[in-house]
């Protein structure tokens, strides 16, 4: 019996398993201040490290080029400018999702860095690189201090 | 084959503790400054990064050495990770031996970091699938028993009594109490350690080291450029790994022939012609206790079986002949995984440069540190000289 031609291993001698693990994540020092903000007072926060003229959003306690501590946390504003962008048309195992989603990269105002997020009160069509878009934010009542307490991103 | 002479020129260690707030990038991040700080250099006067970080299952992110990456100092730079389970802390300093040895680069920074308490409800649930899945998972095996038989093998082969194994969790419990990183510090007794919870027998609650968070980091750099930044390197002289069948069943466990082959290579490399006389102190890899005195007779420090009465003895305390675990390893310093490794080979560095305070061994002059893991079959050892 030639093993290759068996596509199905259950026709073999074989045993099931698994590999799943259980997690809880925090966010750090960072992460816990600059989610708390937005679930608190719907602003993002970012740090800066004046030596190399570098402005962290997501917000980080070092600076990656000096790997200097940073203790410079900054408002930023909420608006910021569409880098690159892509619409999905299948989920992860391959179907067609009934409704596309539009995912951008944004940089936010006065930072070296930004989000990826989606899109939202808008066509795909309609997008471009280098639109301005702002953050639309979910009520307070229903922010958990996460991610998706930014519910899209809207051209302004 | 050498091409340079290695030297450790900084170190530098966070608190270890089950859930640090911090992620694992910033705990890579404290590592990594306080390194550079202890021997006055910037991020620009490193040249290459070696991370050293245990299974991803504990963080839960898969291909964490990248997620680490800016923590640690590696953005922008050529970055490696190293890894072999529980060995990879010593591993980590001998990855970065290699990229300074080799004339490649003249500065490398070393970094290890764990962070076990992401996985719930404990990290134990993370070695469910290392075991072959035909072979030995249908048994359901965890860490713990597989030690427990290792252990009780160690033991009835040479007649060790289990006071004399609990006498080495005294000691290094105690040692760490002058540790300013250490989890689990206390002063106990013998009879504490016997009348501990039994968890699989022979191994008892305080046998144990916990599961931790945590980072460390190393500065290697070549001869010369080691000079510029100090009078007073620390020499790695010597690294040495090796690792055996994977078949339980084809070792013998009472003794780690995979540490004996790694300090050979290490040793020879050192010209160490007689380790038990030109070491002065050791940090063998101690999650259990009575892993301390396997893997001291693995490094060739004691006779086989020998190990447990040294410290019965106190002749391995940091005022003894043969000082073993000064820092307190990680049955009193803690255990996040390759963290712990380089936490000892950081001892070393600190030890010899004659700057571990309260921890100080008198006239330490050469040092070994070594880890072990993979499947349980790996040693890596690392030896010092100042």
């Amino acid at each position: 019996m030639s093993f290759e031609k068996i596509r199905d291993p259950r026709r073999v001698r074989h045993w099931k398993g698994d590999m799943e693990c259980d997690y809880i994540y925090t966010a750090g020092i960072a992460g816990e201040k600059f989610f708390t903000t937005i679930r608190d007072k719907a602003k993002l926060l970012a740090t800066r490290c004046a030596k190399c003229k570098i402005t962290y959003l997501p917000p980080r306690i070092y600076c990656e080029r000096c790997q200097a501590s940073l203790d410079n946390w900054i408002e930023v504003p909420k608006t910021g400018t569409i880098e690159t962008f892509t619409t999905v048309h299948m989920d992860n195992n391959g179907a067609p999702l009934s409704k596309p989603i539009t995912l951008a990269f944004i940089r936010i105002d006065e930072t070296d860095g930004g989000l990826i997020h989606e899109i939202g009160g808008t066509k795909p069509e309609a997008l471009k690189i280098g639109m301005r878009v702002e953050a639309v934010f979910q009520s307070k009542s229903k922010r958990t201090g996460a991610l998706t307490d930014i519910k899209y991103f809207k051209p302004v | 084959m050498v091409k340079k002479r290695v030297a450790v020129i900084g170190a530098g260690i966070t608190l270890f503790r089950r859930r640090l707030q911090e992620t694992g990038k910033e705990l890579s991040h404290y590592a990594v400054e306080m390194a550079l700080d202890s021997a006055e250099m910037t991020r620009d006067d490193i040249e290459s990064v070696v991370m050293g970080t245990a299974p991803d299952a504990f963080d839960g992110i898969h291909m964490k050495a990248e997620n680490l990456l800016d923590g640690a100092g590696g953005a922008r730079k050529p970055y490696t990770r190293v890894f072999v389970g529980g060995g990879t802390g010593v591993f980590a300093p001998i990855g970065g031996w290699w990229h300074v040895a080799s004339g490649l680069f003249d500065t490398c920074l070393v970094v290890a970091e764990e962070k076990m308490s992401p996985c719930y409800p404990h990290p134990q649930t993370a070695f469910r699938t290392i075991w072959d899945p035909i072979i030995t998972r249908p048994l359901e095996p965890n860490l713990v028993w597989i030690f427990a038989l290792e252990m009780q093998r160690y033991m009835q082969i040479h007649n060790i009594p289990k006071e004399h194994i609990a006498a080495i969790a005294v000691k290094n419990k105690g040692n760490a109490l002058d540790h300013p990183s250490a989890q689990l510090a206390a002063k106990i007794t013998v009879q504490d350690v016997l009348d501990s919870e039994v968890m699989v027998w022979p191994v008892q609650r305080l046998d144990i080291s916990p599961p931790s968070d945590g980072a460390a980091a190393m500065i290697l750099a070549s001869e010369d450029v080691a000079r510029k930044y100090t009078d007073d390197p620390v020499w790695l002289d010597g690294v040495g790994w090796s690792l055996d069948s994977a078949y339980w069943t084809n070792r013998d466990l009472y003794f780690p022939e995979y540490v004996a082959t790694a300090a050979r290579m290490a040793y020879k490399m050192a010209k160490i012609h007689n380790p038990r006389k030109e070491i002065s102190l050791a940090e063998p890899y101690d999650p259990f206790d009575y892993k301390e005195a396997h893997h001291t007779e693995g490094l060739l420090l004691a006779d086989k079986g020998g190990a447990p009465k040294l410290t019965v003895e106190g002749q391995t305390f940091r005022d003894g002949d043969q000082p073993i675990c000064p820092s307190g390893g990680l049955l009193g310093v803690g255990n996040p995984i390759a963290a712990a490794g380089l936490m000892k080979c950081c001892e070393c560095f600190w030890q010899l440069r004659n700057e571990a305070g309260k921890r100080q061994v008198p006239k330490a002059e050469t040092a070994v540190a070594q880890a072990w893991g993979d499947l349980m079959q790996i040693g890596t050892v690392t030896v010092f000289r100042r």
